[in-house]
């Protein structure tokens, strides 16, 4: 029998414990332990500070296992990889910088989160990465050569945590700095909690309690400890791979997979436990029970999380886990960090036998009440209970864990004193840290809530200047603000009120200006931003949901006469639930470009064009499948010069629907070119652009109405002759869109009755409203129009401009010379034209359909010209 | 009367009395004390610190404590300032903030004078650097208040 497991209960002066009995390694013990009790400190005044402190509950969270439990795993599996494996102490100066490094990558990261400042998180994070890998090395290279007792596969699980803390790091960083996107984050959230929960917390105390759990119980270890503890790591060290792997990649089931594993080699870790005890008197009750309660905790928190992944998808488990957190942060992870150190603390402080009985006795001093307050309040926080219960059951939790705290701190202060008296008190350096944590302390007070100059009290009798208060409803829900943008004229005082429709937690932070507190699903505020006079910025201060597109803008716009969202009193979004224009379009949308391209060279034009189903954004994060010609609606735009030769080879590449086509641009007799083509067939259609014009051309299969509304058409541009060179030349297609799945009778009777979503230019609501055209102050600009219809025609204007010149169907209206203006260039369901004119000086130019229901409902965009 | 007015006479008494009692601390604790430590003999020292700490204790209880409650009475009153404001975040709350700091640096301030007095020298530096230190964050938190 190895000394561990028989060591304290024969004479309580066994062969392990003395190897580390020289003051050096006391010393550094004890220095390394003040670090875990002042990080758990700093946990539990972040517990304290959650209602002002938007972060706190993660900082809270970080400081208990980045800060305090990450160092005593790092001290602890360094202490008893050296004693399984009968090697010797490496060196201690080395163990110092590691753990050095490792917690001031900790605060570093810490501050980077809290801060949000990506660069310091990135440091941190490599810093991090860098002190786990050295441990690794370090763990290796013990095992090099060294005797290695039986319980060496232990250390296996050390190495296979410490790959888990890497692992960890990299996916924390990566959810801190939005590179996840808000599609995978729920995934990468999981895998992160899962890899450090489970791997880098989870698999050293299992593998520890093979030995510690006989130790403290104070009998023999079983005879098929070694083979067990071999089986549990295969089982739970490759559940975890797979279960992480899956769930960063966003797979659920075999998620489900590796966690069932991982919980198969946990039950067979506590079968073997239950199995070792026996009637003794334990060495240590209070470490035995506290232990015991942790590891049937991580039981209950591991099977609940399967249940929970099994049952529902990632993005809805993901609240349930969040539930979980408690029982898995205090259940389990802070009573087995109390339970070990109650057993071990005794162990690696006193000087000997009686000095040890002094010190475990101050430890395990009221264990028991301890024990029943801290599992009561557990139990409380992670039953379904109204808000209350779960409140109490929180502050027992904490009233427990901060009991053990000062008697730890007694303990560590006993044994600080003991060697040398004196020396260590430096008054002006207590002085100056008690005075800088106070006045961090005010700063985060004061500036809790909102900045000053602009919170409420402020600015709170502003309003009355303007008149004009405008409320806008927000909403956050799915890592979302909705709307993503905001358009209010200067002066306009603006208020948000922000309800949280996510499972998960969110607030609004106003950048210079207020911010709500932490709500929960369903919860709302109201923001009072005051008089609105520059362009502000909003976002969730939740670590990581920033980056990942939580943000939103508040952006000042001068109220131009008829431009559709400049009207103060009114929101951008629509309120009838149908489309939320003002949202964002996916990451990585992009408009489609208006610019016309000049004519190419030769009169003869060819165009291989292949009709087809594709599906794509429509509106803001709004897919639709459409029909369409080149994999577009509209499809590409041709342009020629009188009498040029246009030769268009169709090819249907749909499965099961006939599609043909029809160029008003030339004339035909429609038999033959115009033609339905049955999937797989082709066609040539070859015509002279005899007449100048801004063509339309269609699907020409019936019923058209389906055909042209699902995006079955586009221009054909003949330049008249002597059209003279502009600046800037656009085309605008406009038309209607109709959402639902393409041909079902939903969406045909919107068809039918004229009814769509939305109306768009150039097949996309919204889009040149998000991404605006450029242009600069003093250019000509042409802008060619295109009513595709089906249904509505369009009345085309440039807020802010006139018209010197109108072309529509074949003719000029109205040239540069003559002494009349336009405003608007109207055209019924399929004709075209162009209008000219020039932007007298920067700003921002919407261009509508002057149907305001139209305009509403997408159909307008911006020109934004600079000087 | 328009740029300097009686206000800013106020004003002027509040900053000149901060950065006066800031700055009597400061060289107290790192010229005059260091030095006497240094050159004096143990007993002359002992009676000069205790003499200094006395005077300096006297001047602020006598002058800068009235001068800087009456003044900032009277901005807060100017400005408007409600016991209800005081919570809410922004201006309310860094001005709230910044008024419990003091009332922490002042408890320092009598705690190290107490401590002085019986004997616990230790303790008495260490409230003496807090005070200090606390005093620097509430100017900090001063400065953080848009102007009156």
């Amino acid at each position: 029998m190895t000394s561990i497991a028989s060591g304290p209960t024969s004479t309580g002066d066994a062969r392990y414990p003395s190897r580390f009995r020289e003051s050096g390694v006391k010393a550094r013990h004890l220095r390394a332990h003040v670090l875990v009790v002042a990080w758990l400190g700093l946990a539990l005044l972040a517990v304290a500070a959650q209602d002002s402190l938007s972060v706190s509950r993660w900082l809270a969270v970080h400081m208990f296992l980045l800060g305090a439990v990450t160092t005593a795993i790092l001290i602890w599996s360094e202490h008893f990889a050296v004693a399984l494996l009968h090697a010797r102490v490496p060196d201690e100066r080395w163990g110092t910088a590691r753990l050095a490094t490792a917690n001031i990558a900790v605060a570093g990261l810490l501050i980077g989160v809290w801060s949000a400042t990506p660069v310091l998180t990135a440091v941190f994070a490599v810093l991090l990465v860098a002190a786990a890998t050295a441990h690794l090395v370090m763990l290796v290279r013990l095992g090099r050569g060294a005797l290695g007792g039986r319980l060496k596969p232990i250390v296996s699980y050390y190495r296979a945590a410490t790959a888990a803390l890497i692992a960890g790091t990299l996916l924390g960083w990566l959810l801190s700095n939005g590179g996840a996107g808000p599609d995978r984050y729920a995934g990468l959230r999981l895998a992160h909690l899962h890899v450090t929960l489970l791997g880098w917390i989870g698999l050293p105390v299992l593998g520890t309690l093979f030995m510690l759990w006989p130790t403290v119980l104070g009998v023999r270890m079983k005879e098929r400890t070694t083979k067990v503890s071999r089986w549990v790591l295969a089982l739970t060290g490759s559940g975890l791979l797979v279960a992480v792997t899956a769930l960063a990649l966003g797979w659920r089931w075999p998620a489900v997979a590796g966690l069932a594993l991982y919980a198969e080699g946990v039950a067979l870790a506590v079968n073997l436990f239950v199995r070792t005890v026996r009637g003794h008197r334990p060495v240590s009750a209070a470490a035995v029970w506290m232990l015991a309660a942790a590891t049937c905790w991580l039981l209950v928190a591991v099977a609940a999380d399967l249940a929970l992944l099994a049952s529902r998808s990632l993005t809805d488990a993901q609240s349930g886990i969040d539930t979980l957190m408690p029982v898995l942060l205090i259940g389990f992870v802070a009573q087995i960090l109390i339970g070990a150190l109650t057993y071990l603390l005794p162990v690696v402080l006193a000087g000997g036998p009686q000095d040890r009985e002094a010190v475990r006795a101050v430890l395990e001093r009221g264990w028991l009440p301890r024990l029943v307050v801290l599992n009561t309040g557990i139990l409380l926080a992670a039953l379904p209970l109204p808000g209350p219960a779960t409140t109490t059951g929180v502050l027992l939790a904490a009233l427990a864990g901060a009991a053990f705290l000062g008697l730890a701190l007694a303990v560590l202060a006993r044994s600080g004193r003991s060697p040398e008296k004196g020396t260590s008190h430096n008054p002006a350096l207590w002085g100056t840290t008690a005075g800088v944590a106070l006045t961090v302390l005010a700063v985060l007070v004061a500036n809790s809530g909102g900045d000053p100059g602009t919170g409420t009290s402020a600015s709170g009798t502003s309003h009355a200047a303007t008149g004009d208060v405008r409320t806008v409803a927000v909403t956050l829900a799915h890592m979302r603000i909705s709307p993503a943008r905001v358009e209010v004229a200067p002066g306009t005082a603006l208020r948000l009120k922000v309800t949280n429709d996510d499972a998960q937690r969110h607030d609004l932070k106003v950048e210079n200006g207020p911010a709500t507190p932490m709500l929960g699903k369903g919860d709302t505020r109201v923001l009072d931003l005051g008089t609105v006079t520059d362009d502000r910025e909003a976002w969730c201060t939740l670590p990581g949901h920033r980056a990942a597109g939580m943000s939103m803008d508040i952006v000042v716009k001068d109220g131009s006469t008829d431009s559709p969202d400049g009207h103060s009193g009114h929101t951008t979004t629509a309120t009838d639930g149908a489309l939320d224009l003002g949202a964002d379009f996916s990451p990585g949308w992009q408009a489609r470009d208006a610019e016309l391209a000049p004519a190419p060279g030769g009169r003869l034009h060819k165009l291989d064009l292949h009709a087809g189903h594709t599906t794509v954004e429509v509106a803001p994060g709004v897919r639709q499948q459409m029909w369409t010609f080149g994999g577009t609606a509209p499809g590409p735009t041709l342009r020629g010069r009188v009498g040029d030769v246009f030769e268009i080879t169709l090819v249907n590449d749909g499965k099961e629907m006939g599609h043909g086509i029809d160029f008003h641009a030339g004339s035909l007799a429609p038999d033959r070119p115009m033609r339905t083509l049955q999937p797989g067939e082709r066609l040539v259609y070859r015509f002279r652009a005899e007449r100048a014009g801004a063509w339309l051309y269609h699907c020409s299969t019936a019923p058209m109405l389906q055909h042209m509304g699902n995006g079955m058409y586009g221009a054909v541009v003949i330049d008249p002759p002597g059209l003279p060179k502009v600046d800037r030349e656009y085309l605008l297609v406009s038309s209607e869109l109709y959402l639902g799945t393409p041909g079902s009778t939903a969406q045909v009777t919107k068809m039918r009755q004229g009814d769509p979503d939305a109306w768009t230019f150039n097949g996309v609501a919204n889009q040149y409203a998000k991404q605006p055209l450029k242009a600069k102050t003093g250019e000509r600009a042409r802008f060619w129009v295109v009513a595709a219809g089906p249904t509505d025609g369009i009345a085309f204007h440039i807020v802010g401009t006139v018209f010197d010149t109108v072309y529509k169907e074949g003719t000029h209206l109205l040239k540069p010379g003559d002494a009349g203006g336009a405003q608007v260039l109207d055209l019924a369901p399929a004709q075209g034209g162009f209008v000219e004119t020039t932007f007298p000086e920067a700003g921002h130019y919407a261009f509508v359909d002057h149907d305001m229901r139209h305009a509403e409902a997408g159909a307008h965009g911006m020109v934004e010209v600079t000087d | 009367m328009d740029t300097v007015g009686w206000w800013s006479l106020i004003r002027f008494a509040h900053v000149a009395g901060a950065a006066l009692w800031v700055g009597g601390q400061l060289a107290l604790s790192l010229v005059i004390l260091p030095l006497a430590r240094h050159l004096l003999a143990p007993e002359a020292k002992d009676t000069f610190t205790a003499a200094a700490g006395r005077r300096f204790g006297m001047l602020t209880g006598a002058v800068f404590l009235p001068v800087q409650l009456a003044t900032g009475l009277a901005m807060a009153w100017h400005k408007g300032i409600t016991w209800g404001s005081l919570a809410e975040p922004g201006y309310g709350r860094t001005f709230a903030t910044k008024l419990a700091l003091f009332v922490v640096v002042m408890l320092a301030a009598a705690g190290h004078g107490i401590a002085h007095s019986k004997g616990r020298t230790d303790l008495a530096r260490s409230l003496a650097v807090v005070s200090l230190v606390g005093s620097l964050g509430v100017v900090l938190l001063a400065t953080a208040l848009p102007a009156t």
